[in-house]
């Protein structure tokens, strides 16, 4: 077999383990369900701004803050029945649409967990995995600091940072990056250190590869599958920690449209207006349930202890 | 270990004196008894006029010998104090939240694995994964809003939201472990018991909700790989009950690795659920180290994240060789 013969055959055989690796998920009702909520939301996301004006968020009208207008449900003591529901899910502390608003969160909160899964998932991968081949002294440093790292108390560590180097939305983004590489740096380390014992390693290896294309071009390939599982569910991690970080006061202005912060302008009047504390949580919970279904049905899917 | 606190102590040192936005730490060694005469000499004793890693030593020898200086937060009592005088609500916390975890977690995983992919383990799926997928923040201001405020208007009994006890309380009983539960229990009184336990309920259910799915979906993962061993069959060949196949073959070995995340969880929480003690007023180190993150008291935060980093890095130990006795397989 010549060698382009032998790379369509297993590009064949791993679209043929996709494709049953899909069909396994479809199995299971509760990813489908997941990865309808994830789907639906990134496309809400990616339209956001077309539906709602950004301009919006920095038009303040105090004269009609915690406003409730809905006439279906009254929420008690500053409930204005009557009259048509001219914002859906009421409006928050500066008057604004609260529906509006979380809408035009929705992008943000994404985007900015994407950022942070894939840079701690790009450091933490290439970190072990160089460290983990290469082997001696350089794995030993890396591990050592990865156990430094795994003992602080990582929410701390990434108040400290944000404290120290102001409150913007790099440095909050930074802040939550900088606590999240480490697992990674465990996850694929094992991965490599199992891989790199098999004879294929050494086949290569007798046939003159050298490293970096042993690492990246093969055994890399072969051990991502459990860091799907862990980038999937990550992702609904990193929307809380950084929405945490929004709501503890670390928001770089009081008004920015984010889930957090919404809900953060809610506290002082969370008996008065539960629902700006309510929705832009529940909100939160189902974008981070969604990636969750869909990334522990991947993990059942991909183990191949828990596979067929 | 020695190593990896260090390594935390090197980079909560550098942290908080390094970067330029740090504020100076002499101000946190001046107290309104301290007289001008002294700077002089505080400013020599603690090293602040040496360059920093040569004050990295100083601090360091500060530290061992007990001399963690003061903290302005909580209005320039000496930080060790102000930390141990919290800690035991932490600990109280930590144990009631621990046990609602196991009580929760442990029978969601076990009928999720024996009902594995059908409608109980679905259910006990969803419920696990939303406790994972909730905002601490926001589940605890729910928690209060419904079983405080709502019950409260609708005269129906309900749950105190915040503090570990009531104000009028708080002189009730001498305070022995500061343990508000055990303190009432130890002094035979009712009243403060239950007003403790009362006062623990929302906090401990919020920390109990958010860390169950983990213990659930670890024990659902290992039940499953022990219910296809070889021995599962042979126990069922023999023609035991499913009960006692279950419960006293299968679970025993599928306990193993739930065991040792509990154990790390606690560890999580005895450094202080901030979040969680943030918002239920909760008078222990977690919300006591928001606080100061929040005021720049760098010597706080210095202790703080060394004992939590000390707890992690113990119970780590402690779980490492629990391992041995409970898993006669494994020998190191």
């Amino acid at each position: 077999m010549t060698n382009k013969e032998t790379r369509t055959s297993e590009l064949q055989a791993t679209i043929a383990d996709i494709k049953y690796t899909l069909h396994l998920l479809r199995q299971n009702p509760l990813v489908v369900i997941g990865s309808g909520i994830a789907i639906f939301f990134i496309l809400l996301a990616l339209v956001a701004n077309l539906i709602v004006n950004p301009a919006v968020a920095n038009q303040f009208n105090f004269s009609r803050s915690y406003l409730w207008n809905n006439p279906i449900i009254s929420w008690g003591p500053l409930a204005r029945t009557g009259g048509p529901p001219a914002q859906p899910l009421g409006t928050d502390g500066y008057g604004r649409d609260l529906l509006q608003m979380m809408i035009l969160a929705i992008p943000l909160d994404l985007r900015t967990a994407f950022i942070i899964v894939a840079g701690a998932a790009l450091f933490g991968i290439i970190l072990g995995a160089i460290a983990s081949y290469a082997g001696g002294i350089i794995d030993e440093a890396v591990l050592r600091v990865t156990d430094i790292f795994f003992a602080f108390p990582s929410l701390v560590l990434a108040l400290v940072f944000a404290a120290l180097f102001g409150r913007t939305l790099d440095t909050l983004t930074l802040a939550v990056l900088f606590v999240w590489w480490p697992p990674y740096v465990r996850l694929i380390r094992g991965q490599v250190l199992a891989e790199k014992e098999k004879t294929y390693v050494e086949a290569l290896r007798a046939m003159g590869a050298g490293h970096l294309r042993i690492l990246f071009r093969h055994i890399l390939p072969n051990s991502i599958y459990p860091l799907i599982v862990q980038i999937t569910l990550d992702i609904g991690g990193v929307i809380l920690t950084f929405s945490a970080l929004m709501f503890l006061g670390f928001s770089p202005t009081p008004a920015i449209p984010e889930l957090g912060n919404l809900a953060s302008d809610g506290i002082t009047h969370v008996f008065d207006a539960p629902w700006l504390i309510l929705f832009p949580g529940l909100t939160i919970v189902l974008i981070s349930l969604a990636f969750n279904l869909v990334g522990d049905g991947l993990r059942d899917v991909l183990d191949p202890r828990l596979r067929r | 270990m020695i190593f990896v606190l260090l390594g935390v102590s090197v980079i909560v040192f550098i942290v908080s004196r390094g970067v330029p936005s740090a504020i100076n730490p002499l101000g946190q060694y001046i107290t309104p008894k301290t007289r001008p005469e002294d700077i002089q000499q505080i400013i020599k004793m603690h090293g602040f006029d040496q360059p920093l890693p040569i004050q990295y030593f100083y601090w360091l020898r500060d530290a061992f010998q007990g001399d963690w200086g003061y903290s302005f937060w909580a209005q320039g009592l000496p930080t060790n104090e102000v930390f141990f005088s919290r800690f035991p609500y932490t600990i109280e916390l930590s144990i009631a939240s621990v046990i609602l975890t196991v009580a929760i977690g442990l029978p969601l995983g076990i009928i999720s694995a024996l009902k594995n992919n059908k409608i109980p383990d679905h259910i006990s799926r969803i419920i696990a994964l939303t406790g994972y997928s909730t905002p601490a923040y926001w589940f605890g201001f729910i928690l209060q809003l419904v079983f405080f405020y709502y019950f409260f208007l609708w005269g129906l009994p309900h749950l105190p939201s915040s503090l570990a006890i009531s104000p009028i309380l708080e002189r009730a009983v001498p305070q022995v472990t500061s343990m508000p539960v055990l303190d009432g229990i130890l002094a035979g009184n009712l009243n403060y018991t239950l007003d403790a336990i009362a006062h623990l309920i929302l906090p401990a259910f919020s920390l109990a909700f958010i860390s169950l799915g983990y213990l659930a979906r670890i024990i659902r993962a290992s039940m499953l790989e022990v219910l296809r061993q070889d021995y599962i069959i042979m126990a069922r060949s023999k023609g035991l009950t499913e009960r006692v196949v279950i419960y006293r073959h299968a679970l025993k070995n599928a306990l193993i690795p739930a065991v040792t995340l509990t154990g790390l969880f606690f560890a999580g929480l005895l450094g202080g659920a901030m979040i969680t003690e943030y918002v239920f007023s909760w008078p222990g180190v977690g919300r006591a180290s928001l606080m100061a993150i929040s005021q720049n008291d760098t010597n706080f935060i210095m202790l703080y994240t060394l004992i939590t980093a000390a707890i992690i890095v113990v119970a780590n130990l402690i779980v490492d060789i629990a391992y041995l006795f409970l898993d006669p397989r494994i020998k190191y």
